[in-house]
């Protein structure tokens, strides 16, 4: 089999404490201790000089609807998308179409991935069926057919008997549980903050209350079943507060938050752009802010993209109207890495971990780690490298995202799984 | 008329106008105002103007004016509401308006429930867009209408404390005076039950009070807003009849305003509920004025916006 050598690049590598400049072996699909090889075995060398190496990021929500082909996203153009944002691997919610609540469907998606993907694709099994909240899914035969976590994501349960009795039944097969926090009560109509700007312009409807309240359930909930909980795409300043409290007491919860998050305030809506709407929305600048020293504090583990596309005409309509979701998996290790360098606790240990390690490890899944005899899932980063993300660079079939024409300093230039480049700049 | 001042070609809200602006419209307007009384005259202004109004929410005097406002300028008017259109059909708001376009519109009267929905639309068409009512964002032609029948009664409405009492959440009403009335130098108080008037407002520049006797004490005007039990607002105050109560204006709390402070209604107005027939009727009352003034007030729109 053939080595590949990845040379002169700084490589990051948090599960080994590795922020080096060095070179990466890999034969086939596996990392390789060179040293160990006889000095016969020809090696094609790449040259990443100056560029940072480090293990493909996991991503922990992405959102696909269509499983078949067409122009609307697919698992091939998502994993292209995935691919050219340094993801080697992602989870997808159980929002597909058909829903991921029964082993049947599941095992027809695993196929079609199979099939069409390129980087690695897990999936998230409905918690209830359908998503709707009202009765559990089949979870331990959807764990048997091999889903990685359960969620009712972009949704929760609104019965809190049924959520509780979800988790500790899920507990009972070790499942992890995504929620996206939200009481659907007091955020029925919610498109948007409800802060000074949407005020303004006579929308709002999603509260900071709406998530906070369910960020104390799950709290609550972990701590009676004693149990993981995974919370996603934080949004208020306050559920970061909670979240702290409960980690010091012990309480086994985990969050991520999304790149656009950490990058956008309230004011970003103020052109009624679809693009800019989210779930949940973007908050104030406190809010922003607070995120961002959740992150730098480790009391937010992970970076999760949130990528959910939609078709053009699905998405470019009236402001309340438009579904709920951007695109990100191209951008969001670029918009992560400009936000967090500013802050003077920056290191590209802590970012990569944020977005490779620690999202692997809360799925309990073997990725995020270049040691030896792992699979060769590598991304490599230019950290000079000006782009604006535009047509040129899209790979996603969607072109949702809240950062059209943006400019950015830094880009994947190239990601490899198993060992296998599968993007290239 | 020099209407040099006006170089837009939509209106969309009040936010986005200057002052100057605002002073263009209400001139031209008390311009036409004094044409309408002068039978003799033909206003030939926009004859061969198409303009639609495209009604996707139940309006009766905004609608009504606005066609009135189109025919005495000799346009050719057509109205295509919600029921009658192919949005029941599932065409989307964009689709309906290329094609509104493809006909040879010369101007899209738009009201609709979806906040941004005509900045949304000019973003599409190049006909000029005119908002009359975007769910809870503004109501231009509305506050324009409210601010020219104050100057008419008064002159002018700078230093003026001017009362806005009610549903202030929902209200796109509230939020377009707003902005008219401060950009023309008045004070502006958002009054009602902290449910409905969120203490975020003063983020805007406004003034918030959940006290009626205080916000009513000092107040040249007071504005009434028709509290829409019956929609989004009923998770928000307990009922009609303890609003009316707490809120609403009738011949007992009359004293606490000042003499002659000036009564204001968009309508329709819930009578007995936040205003009492003896105020609405009073000649402190400018209700039907309001009415009356908005055809020659959107004449003014119109003009500007599909007749340069």
């Amino acid at each position: 089999m053939s080595i590949t050598c990845l040379r002169g690049g700084r490589v990051i590598d948090p599960v080994n404490e590795v922020d080096e400049v060095k070179d990466i072996y890999f034969e086939g699909d596996e990392i390789i201790n060179f040293r160990n090889k006889k000095s016969k075995d020809s090696v094609k060398i790449i040259d990443v000089k100056d560029k940072i190496i480090f293990p493909g990021l996991v991503d922990l929500r992405s959102h696909l609807k269509n499983i078949s082909g067409g122009q609307s996203e697919n698992i091939l153009s998502i994993s292209q998308s995935a691919a050219a944002g340094g993801y080697t691997t992602i989870l997808l919610m159980p929002d597909v179409n058909p829903k991921a609540d029964n082993p049947g469907t599941i095992q027809h998606i695993q196929d079609r991935i199979i099939k069409h993907s390129l980087v690695n694709i897990l999936l998230c099994g409905s918690l209830t069926n359908d998503g709707k909240g009202g009765t559990l899914a089949p979870l331990g035969s959807l764990k048997e057919i091999g889903v990685t976590a359960v969620s009712d994501c972009p949704s929760t349960p609104q019965n809190n008997q049924i959520f509780f009795k979800g988790i500790e039944y899920a507990s009972m097969f070790g499942l992890l549980v995504i929620d996206l926090p939200r009481d659907i009560s007091l955020s029925k109509s919610g498109s948007a903050h409800d802060g000074p700007q949407a005020l303004k312009m006579g929308l709002g409807g999603y509260p900071r209350i709406a998530e906070e309240l369910f960020v104390q359930r799950a709290i609550s909930i972990s701590k009676s079943v004693n149990t993981k909980i995974h919370l996603t795409s934080i949004s208020s300043g306050g559920s970061v507060e909670m979240i702290r409290e409960a980690k010091k007491k012990g309480i086994q919860i985990t969050a991520d938050v999304t790149p656009h998050h950490i990058t956008l305030n309230e004011l970003s809506i103020a052109e009624f752009n679809p693009n800019f709407k989210t779930s949940p929305p973007i908050r104030e600048e406190a809010d922003r802010k607070e995120l961002i020293n959740g992150i730098i504090n480790g009391t937010i583990d992970c970076i999760a993209s949130a990528h959910e596309p939609f078709d053009e005409h699905q998405k470019n309509v009236e402001y309340d109207l438009a579904p709920a979701g951007v695109t990100s998996l191209e951008t969001s290790f670029s918009i992560c890495y400009n936000i967090l360098k500013q802050s003077d606790q920056f290191s590209w240990l802590k970012l990569v971990k944020l977005m490779s390690h620690n999202p692997a490890k809360i799925l309990n899944v073997n990725a995020g780690c270049l040691s030896q005899g792992k699979k060769a899932d590598i991304g490599v980063f230019d950290p000079e490298y000006e782009w604006v993300y535009n047509e040129k660079y899209r790979k996603s079939n969607a072109s949702n995202s809240p950062f059209n024409e943006k400019k950015f300093k830094g880009k994947i230039v190239q990601t490899f799984v198993n060992g296998k480049c599968i993007f290239k700049n | 008329m020099d209407l040099s001042h006006w170089n837009k070609k939509c209106l969309l809200g009040i936010e986005e106008l200057s002052s100057t602006e605002i002073i263009q419209i209400l001139e031209l307007a008390k311009l036409f105002k004094l044409e309408m009384d002068d039978a003799y005259s033909d206003k030939f202004y926009l004859r061969g103007k198409r303009i639609v109004n495209l009604f996707m929410e139940p309006s009766t005097r905004t609608r009504i004016a606005f066609e009135l406002a189109a025919k005495s300028l000799n346009a050719d008017v057509i109205t295509v509401a919600e029921k009658s259109s192919s949005l029941t059909k599932g065409e989307t708001l964009r689709d309906t308006a290329l094609n509104i376009q493809a006909l040879g519109a010369d101007a899209i009267v738009l009201r609709h429930s979806s906040p941004g929905s005509p900045l949304f639309l000019s973003k599409i068409v190049d006909v000029p867009i005119i908002n009359a009512g975007d769910g809870a964002h503004e109501h231009p032609s509305q506050a324009l209408l409210d601010l020219y029948t104050i100057q008419e009664r008064v002159g002018s409405v700078k230093g003026m404390k001017i009362t806005i009492l009610g549903d202030i959440l929902f209200s796109r009403v509230a939020r377009s005076n707003y902005w008219a009335l401060s950009k023309m130098g008045a004070h502006v108080t958002f009054a009602g039950p902290s449910t409905l008037v969120p203490k975020q407002f003063e983020s805007m520049g406004a003034r918030v009070s959940h006290d009626l006797k205080e916000a009513l004490r000092d107040a040249d005007a007071v504005m009434l807003l028709r509290i829409q039990h019956e929609r989004q607002s009923s998770t928000h105050f307990p009922s009609l009849a303890e609003y009316t109560k707490i809120f609403g204006l009738n011949r007992d709390r009359r004293k606490w305003l000042k003499k002659g402070t000036l009564i204001l209604h968009p309508g329709p107005v819930n009578r007995g509920v936040e205003l009492d027939s003896e105020l609405a009727d009073s000649p402190q009352s400018l209700i039907l004025d309001q009415v009356t003034n908005g055809i020659a007030v959107r004449m003014a729109i119109l003009y500007l916006c599909a007749g340069k």
